[in-house]
């Protein structure tokens, strides 16, 4: 080897473990954290310590038991029921948003009239129209004073629904293009962040008597995270011959037979990695769970958040604590998982 | 076992025709092909008998019940995939058996039937095999093998060969045909390729832009054509086609060529045919390759001159290109048959052989 390819292959090898070190130093520094008594994590003492000298639990103590003594400390509750709701919230959610995005998918593959893409000026101009048609609704609800109930909410959805379908035919009488595809319609609910209808969210929600519950936010969750399920699952059933289906079905099964017998064990792969997919992002979420909760069912991020405050300062070694026990889940999903996981997330990308 | 009648089968997809006013009678135990050029419909008409499509308009009645209605796993029907449709996450045994399963059929019944079919397939010991592993040869077998195993009255076969390689096609064209007379069963066989129909099939339906041109025995469309699609679509090489009119001439009637200055006596059958009609003007005179006798010096007045375009030797046969005029007919010659390119020659053609369509509908004249 030449002088300057050692040099290559050094200067390769450099950058490789400096860009590797960005990315695994934080999940390092949270784990050493997690062992780290307080003298070590906080920066008071103006060392750092890079890792634990004294390793000790104290920080999983401190975050998963309660509070009886009458001194101060960083937390009063324990995170066990934080970390319940996380649990229940998020398999919840993911189930529900798979079990309907699931057959919404399968259908949409296997029975859509779908007569192509809406250009994107109708679909907006769709939209306009239907916002300006329903302000004055929502000026006359608001002075009738019922917008704040769910019998307001209902009915102002139930108009806003009608009131689409009418501008639908009627933009249907001067425009005869492609009337567009549901599958994209579904996608297209992703495009709007969820933050900016979270506001409206969290008033229907109270009005429905949803907000601090478990199920609130399984259906939050759920309709959020829907739309990536029927998008993702979808690219998988479209990779399905339908000839399949169709032999199930000449051999006597009904459609349902066809779809659980033969159709559902073939795309087992991509629903387990769409499962850690949507499992991800709820257990993951913050601004939705903190909007949505108040005493009995914050998750793990919410009470995370509670271990900074005036009072007792940033708690870094039981939130580190915390963190290395929220990392579990998904991480041993997606251990068991793996086999189908880079087919699963390289699969709707490329297509035929 | 069942005969099928189709009435005035029409599908459409949108605006696209696929099955323009089907009528259609496969008689019971037979073999039937559906031939024609892709997209002609075929495949269309055998999702209807199946029940995979609903028509749009007609009836379809295995013997005399009318099946329109009848959801397709309950029309008794068998029916294997172009692309085969294997479960590839089940083994050979468990797609074969998956009928009966569907069923719920006890266990050892199953096996027992799965092992028949396997028996007669001469797949036995494959059975435990994961059926994705397959060859594409050995999955025909097992689409074939679960098909048959609801002992179907009607069988429907979509192109099931069209993705073998040459030597095992020929061999299951062999085996289709045992397994056919072994069963007894009414089969339909969708194919494009006319060699498949012509060798397996008791009946050919031709089919062209899902219009049925010819219903009948692999004899009555070759050589009796109804029009000059089916004429053309079946046999190879293809039927030579000629433009010319008729005309009278020294008391004998004639078929003169455009494109050239050749012609052909008319026998007299024909000659009171074409004089019924009004307008000769436009005729096309078929004739198939093997029906043109070549010989290299004019042995008789009514041998027709013609220059050899080039020699294609297939090994049992040769044929050969000709120039007659501006048009280019072929002749199949036998096995050692050479001439010089440009070369004159002469080529006789057999007036019982003569197929005369009329130039603008290709329908026949007979």
């Amino acid at each position: 080897m030449s002088k300057a390819n050692i040099w290559r292959t050094v200067l390769r090898y450099v950058l490789v473990i400096i860009v590797v070190g960005m990315f695994t130093f934080p999940t390092y520094w949270m784990v050493s954290m997690a062992f780290k008594p307080k003298g070590e994590w906080s920066s008071a003492a103006g060392t750092i310590y890079w890792v634990p000298e004294n390793p000790t639990l104290d920080n999983f103590d401190t975050v998963l038991t309660e509070y009886q003594g009458k001194f101060f400390r960083a937390n009063q509750s324990s995170a066990l029921p934080s970390i319940r709701s996380s649990i229940i919230v998020s398999v919840g959610a993911t189930l529900f948003a798979l079990l309907l995005g699931t057959l919404a998918a399968y259908g949409l593959s296997r029975f859509s009239m779908d007569t192509g893409d809406l250009p994107w000026y109708i679909a907006l101009g769709r939209m306009a129209l239907l916002i300006i048609a329903m302000l004055p609704f929502m000026v006359l609800w608001a002075r009738l004073g019922i917008i704040r109930y769910w019998y307001g909410i209902l009915t102002f959805t139930l108009l806003g629904i009608g009131v689409d379908q009418a501008i639908g035919r009627l933009l249907a009488r001067f425009y005869k293009g492609p009337t567009g595809s549901l599958a994209f319609s579904i996608l297209q609910l992703r495009m709007f962040p969820p933050m900016a209808i979270m506001i409206p969210v969290m008033l229907m929600w109270s009005a429905f008597k949803l907000v601090d519950t478990w199920y609130g936010l399984v259906i939050i969750y759920g309709v959020v995270t829907f739309p990536f399920v029927v998008w993702l699952m979808k690219s998988f059933f479209d990779e399905v011959p339908r000839e399949l289906d169709e032999a199930a079905i000449v051999d006597g099964s009904s459609n349902w037979g066809a779809f659980i017998k033969v159709v559902l064990p073939l795309v087992k792969g991509g629903l387990a990695s769409t499962a850690l997919f949507v499992f991800i992002l709820n257990w993951s979420d913050f601004l939705v769970a903190l909007l949505l909760t108040t005493r009995y069912w914050p998750t793990i991020p919410v009470f995370l958040n509670t271990l900074v405050s005036s009072e007792i300062g940033a708690q870094h070694g039981p939130k580190a604590a915390l963190g290395l026990l929220a990392v579990i889940p998904p991480v041993v999903f997606g251990l068991m998982i793996q086999r189908y996981l880079v087919r699963g997330l390289t699969f709707g990308a490329i297509k035929k | 076992m069942a005969g099928i009648r189709l009435e005035g089968l029409r599908k459409e997809f949108g605006h696209v025709v696929a099955v323009k006013e089907l009528t259609l009678n496969f008689p019971d135990g037979k073999f039937a092909a559906l031939l024609g050029p892709s997209g002609c419909g075929k495949t269309t008409t055998m999702n209807m008998i199946a029940g995979l499509e609903t028509p749009t308009a007609g009836a379809i009645y295995f013997d005399d019940r009318r099946m329109n209605d009848v959801p397709p796993g309950k029309r008794g029907v068998g029916f294997v995939f172009q692309n085969y449709a294997i479960f590839t996450h089940m083994t050979v045994a468990e797609n074969i058996g998956f009928g009966l399963k569907i069923r719920h059929v006890d266990r050892a019944t199953i096996e027992k039937e799965v092992k028949k079919v396997a028996e007669l397939l001469q797949i036995t010991d494959m059975l435990d095999l994961n059926a994705g592993r397959l060859s594409v040869n050995d999955m025909q077998k097992v689409a074939l093998g679960r098909s048959m195993i609801t002992r179907p009255r009607i069988f429907l076969l979509d192109e099931p060969f069209s993705n073998l390689d040459a030597a095992f096609r020929a061999y299951m064209r062999g085996e289709l045909k045992r397994i056919q007379r072994e069963i007894g069963q009414t089969m339909i066989y969708v194919t494009h390729d006319q060699v498949e129909a012509m060798s397996m099939a008791d009946n050919i339906a031709v089919m062209d832009f899902g219009v049925l041109q010819q219903f009948g025995s692999p004899d009555e469309v070759y050589n009796r054509p109804v029009n000059t699609f089916v004429a053309n679509f079946i046999g190879s090489p293809n039927m030579n086609f000629v433009k010319c009119s008729y005309r009278v001439e020294d008391g004998q009637g004639w078929l003169v060529q455009h494109n050239g200055n050749a012609r052909v006596p008319v026998d007299d059958r024909r000659r009171r045919l074409l004089e019924q009609r009004s307008d000769n003007a436009e005729l096309i005179l078929g004739i198939r390759p093997e029906h043109l006798h070549l010989h290299s010096q004019q042995d008789s007045p009514d041998l027709l001159s013609v220059t050899v375009h080039f020699v294609e030797p297939l090994g049992p046969k040769t044929v050969v290109h000709l120039r007659l005029g501006r048009d280019i007919v072929r002749a199949i010659a036998p096995a050692a048959y050479r001439a010089a390119t440009a070369s004159v020659q002469w080529i006789g053609v057999d007036p019982a052989f003569m197929h005369i369509f009329d130039g603008n509908s290709g329908l026949v004249i007979r």
